[in-house]
């Protein structure tokens, strides 16, 4: 018998270590290689408004999210139909979405992800570029008119920049808002607004108002008691990322530790301006006068919900779809009770909304595909179905005269009758999305706005146009940091944020006074908070003196 | 008649009323569970189900049921869990049939390259490899292989062995018997109680298990029930890019839990009783020697 001593185990691990080691090299590539030989099926002169067309018959592999809603099926008309358009197959590995990003992870880290790798959040793709899997897509947009031509127009050079590497390239095809989709408000009582006599509230000052009389009308209650507290921000965090942008600062859902102070040309850290002492000076008046509930910031939505269906409260946060399909309903047992949402109350900033937000997730592409003669074509391929207008018309209402009739540039698009969608037709035999593989989310998002109000009610189209008036506040420049940076800059950045999301509710409830501001300050740079914005500083100083 | 005193009555009445307890802690969640799959969303959302189905509903039931590729995966889990029983079952007992000789030469590096992996594997992407590298992908067999052999299952089979006597083995090979015809005619037939206990081991790892299935698929319709139900309940109870939105999204965000605990549940409930007189003996056997 051989005893298998600690040396044997040492040895085994000691290997297993190194050939781990080996496997992984920083071999970042030269720029741009010559895309000849790289151009078949390809069409010569691709541009805006063409329909892509490949010149002959191409596959392309692709990751296809299967949602939950509507698990993906190969025979979807809108695949046939994306065939018989583009002469590109797509030949999908389907992931269930509940697992997406892990499957994601494992392909690309293993080499083996399909060419297009969709369904990506900024900043995902960050943790891949060092295994040089996937490619710095920047390098490559002049393959793609549609997206060129969209990035130009609607001036967001910008915020595709907060997503560019040290390196000054970026690694994710985002998908294009034309403008800020402000979809999040409050849902208010409508009944009790009108029997008290109270206008629509233009400020926070005005909601704060408005609040009172409903406490003066009804002193048991809390006029706003408050869902969406899930950690790992503060609590309440719809109600914090809405009042922290109307007073400039980042905060709840919003929440982010360095934002850019435009006047004095630096990063600040986000938790210690004074926009956000505003903030919490605000929110913590409502607590103090009875206004919001103090268990806003740590309830779970169901007892939210269950508040506001029993007429305890009146307003709660909502979306477009919360508002239909939970608030309307959870109120329809109180008689004459009515809920609409309400139009953004504004602040110190004025009317404006987030800038940062206009992109949306997006597509990587594996390092592979620009190796395959196909590489132009796929681009090409890419830029037709998610880019240009034809492209995103088709697969967010599919085949005109088919699924849908109308325009969408007057204003007479109309989903077709026998075809269900959201809250549209629920009647209907077919689903756009289940029956026909329309609207998926793998190929369908951004876009214009009048394509985006398609999709809207009467209601929303009413409070969307409200907000399409209000101005983006603008993006901050871009500050990559490089690797060893980003885990320092982590470890800070984990402390720090406990501390001001503990703080932050402290302050709103009022168990901490907002005097002790200054010392809270104080502690957030114990806690390094002045060198985490040294090393975001420098990296934007750097990233200038690079590239401009 | 053996007289019972009145003390040990005392006993058994408390006795009874104590286990009965203990069931009916145990049974609760149970019962909960299969009631909150028959409830309707309002009632499940107020929290007033508890024995009972209130506001009794089967949309959820319809809505799963009524995909052809539940079935389908259904059917996978089926199949896959049979056969990597079945292989699994085979190689561990030889492999732990092996181990039991203590005259076997080498016996320590074996039982040490068993251990080994208890505690340290390749990781994730490395074993991602492995099995792409192998071609197994897309098959069966990226499920059953790297699974056939639980280090642990090894290790209680492996005791069980050992505690056979050694003199019905030395018996038969004085009648002429083979290594395997002793294996097969002899240690077998007195081993259906580990058998037993190590086919409910596999079978129900099998059943539940997702992640192999989720990860070395690439086709939908290769994957077990699992991975669908888990992807459900995730769209459920997310709710984000959600654009399905009506009454029948919402009973279904309500009871899915509910539902899919049952669906899965069932087969390995059925088969339970029929194995269970075996298991009880089966744990504890090879648990205490001497």
């Amino acid at each position: 018998m051989i005893p298998l001593t600690r040396r044997h185990l040492l040895t085994a691990a000691g290997a297993a270590a190194v050939a781990g080691l080996a496997g992984c090299g920083d071999d970042e590539p030269d720029a741009k290689e010559g895309l000849d030989g790289k151009r078949a099926g390809a069409m010569d002169a691709f541009k805006v408004g063409d329909q892509f067309k490949a010149t002959e018959p191409l596959t392309f592999s692709i990751m296809m999210l299967s949602n939950q809603t509507y698990p993906y099926k190969a025979d979807w008309p809108f695949l046939t139909e994306l065939t018989r358009r583009t002469n590109v197959s797509l030949e999908a590995t389907a992931v269930p979405g509940s697992d997406y990003n892990q499957k994601r992870s494992v392909m690309v880290s293993a080499g083996n992800a399909p060419f297009i790798i969709p369904k990506t959040y900024h900043p995902d793709e960050e943790a891949f570029i060092a295994g040089g899997a996937i490619l710095p897509v920047s390098d490559y947009v002049d393959l793609m008119p549609n997206y060129s031509d969209k990035l130009a127009r609607w001036n967001l050079q910008p915020n595709v920049d907060g997503f560019k590497a040290e390196n000054g390239k970026y690694y994710l095809l985002p998908g294009l808002h034309e403008n800020v989709w402000q979809d999040y408000s409050l849902a208010v009582r409508t009944d009790i607004m009108d029997k008290l006599g109270l206008t629509a509230p233009q400020t926070w000052d005005d909601l704060a108002n408005v609040l009172r009389e409903m406490k003066k009308a009804y002193p048991d209650r809390y006029p706003l008691s408050d869902r969406w507290s899930t950690p790992p921000q503060p609590g309440g965090n719809n109600l914090i990322n809405l009042v922290g942008t109307a007073y400039g600062a980042r905060a709840g859902w919003g929440w982010t530790p360095a934002v850019w102070d435009a006047a004095a040309g630096r990063f600040v850290y986000s938790g210690a301006m004074d926009q956000y002492r505003q903030m919490l000076e605000y929110l913590n008046k409502l607590v103090t006068e009875g206004l919001v509930d103090p268990e806003s910031f740590t309830q779970t939505d169901d007892n939210a919900r269950q508040k506001f269906a029993a007429g305890k409260s009146f307003v709660m946060s909502c979306n477009a779809q919360t508002l239909v399909n939970e608030a309307r309903k959870d109120i329809a047992k109180i008689p004459g009770a009515t809920v609409a949402k309400m139009i953004l109350p504004t602040g110190p900033m004025g009317a404006t909304l987030p800038g940062y937000n206009r992109l949306e997730n997006g597509i990587m592409i594996s390092k592979k595909a620009a190796e395959s003669k196909n590489f132009v074509a796929m681009m090409q391929f890419i830029d037709w179905v998610w880019y240009s207008d034809a492209g995103q018309l088709f697969s967010k209402w599919g085949i005109e005269g088919q699924t849908y009739s109308g325009s969408i540039e007057d204003g007479t698009f109309k989903l077709d009758p026998g075809v269900k969608w959201a809250g549209l037709n629920p009647d209907a035999p077919k689903g756009l999305q289940v029956d026909y593989g329309y609207s998926n989310g793998v190929f369908s998002y951004g876009g214009s706005t009048k394509l985006l109000s398609t999709q809207f009610s009467d209601e929303e189209k009413a409070f969307q146009a409200e907000m399409n008036k209000r101005k983006a506040q603008p993006v901050p420049p871009p500050a990559p940091l490089s690797a060893e940076e980003r885990e320092q800059v982590t470890l800070w950045d984990s402390a720090l944020k406990d501390h001001v999301f503990q703080n932050t509710l402290r302050f709103i409830l009022g168990q901490r006074p907002l005097g002790e501001w200054d010392a809270y300050v104080k502690e957030l740079e114990g806690k390094n908070s002045t060198k985490y914005l040294d090393i975001v500083n420098k990296a934007y100083e750097r990233y200038k003196k690079a590239h401009g | 008649m053996v007289t019972v005193t009145r003390g040990y009555r005392a006993f058994q009445a408390v006795n009874a009323v104590a286990l009965a307890g203990v069931v009916l802690v145990t049974l609760f969640p149970f019962v909960n569970i299969v009631a909150r799959s028959f409830s309707g969303e309002q009632e499940i959302r107020a929290g007033q189900v508890t024995f009972w189905p209130k506001g009794f509903n089967l949309t959820t039931y319809e809505r799963v049921m009524s995909d052809a590729l539940f079935w389908t995966n259904y059917r996978n889990t089926v199949v896959y869990t049979v056969v990597a029983t079945a292989i699994a079952l085979v190689l561990t007992t030889c492999y732990a049939y092996v181990l039991s000789k203590k005259n076997l030469k080498g016996r320590g590096l074996l039982v040490g390259i068993a251990v080994f992996t208890m505690f340290f594997n390749g990781g994730l992407i490395p074993n991602y490899v492995l099995v792409s590298t192998l071609g197994l992908r897309n098959s069966l067999w990226a499920i059953v292989l790297p699974n056939a052999i639980s280090v642990f299952n090894l290790l209680v089979m492996k005791a069980f062995f050992e505690s056979l006597p050694s003199e019905l083995e030395e018996a038969a090979a004085v009648d002429g018997s083979g290594t395997y015809g002793t294996l097969l005619r002899i240690v077998l037939p007195l081993s259906k109680a580990v058998l037993a206990t190590m086919l409910l081991f596999y079978a129900v790892s099998f059943w539940n298990s997702w992640f192999a299935g989720f990860l070395y698929m690439d086709r939908q319709e290769l994957f077990p029930v699992t991975v669908y139900l888990r992807n459900l309940i995730a769209g459920a109870t997310a709710g984000t890019d959600n654009t399905a939105s009506s009454e029948a999204a919402l009973q279904i965000a309500a009871s899915i839990q509910a539902v899919t605990i049952v669906l899965t549940m069932l087969p390995i409930m059925l088969v339970y009783p029929f194995i269970q007189r075996f298991f009880v003996s089966g744990v504890t056997l090879g648990a205490v020697k001497g």
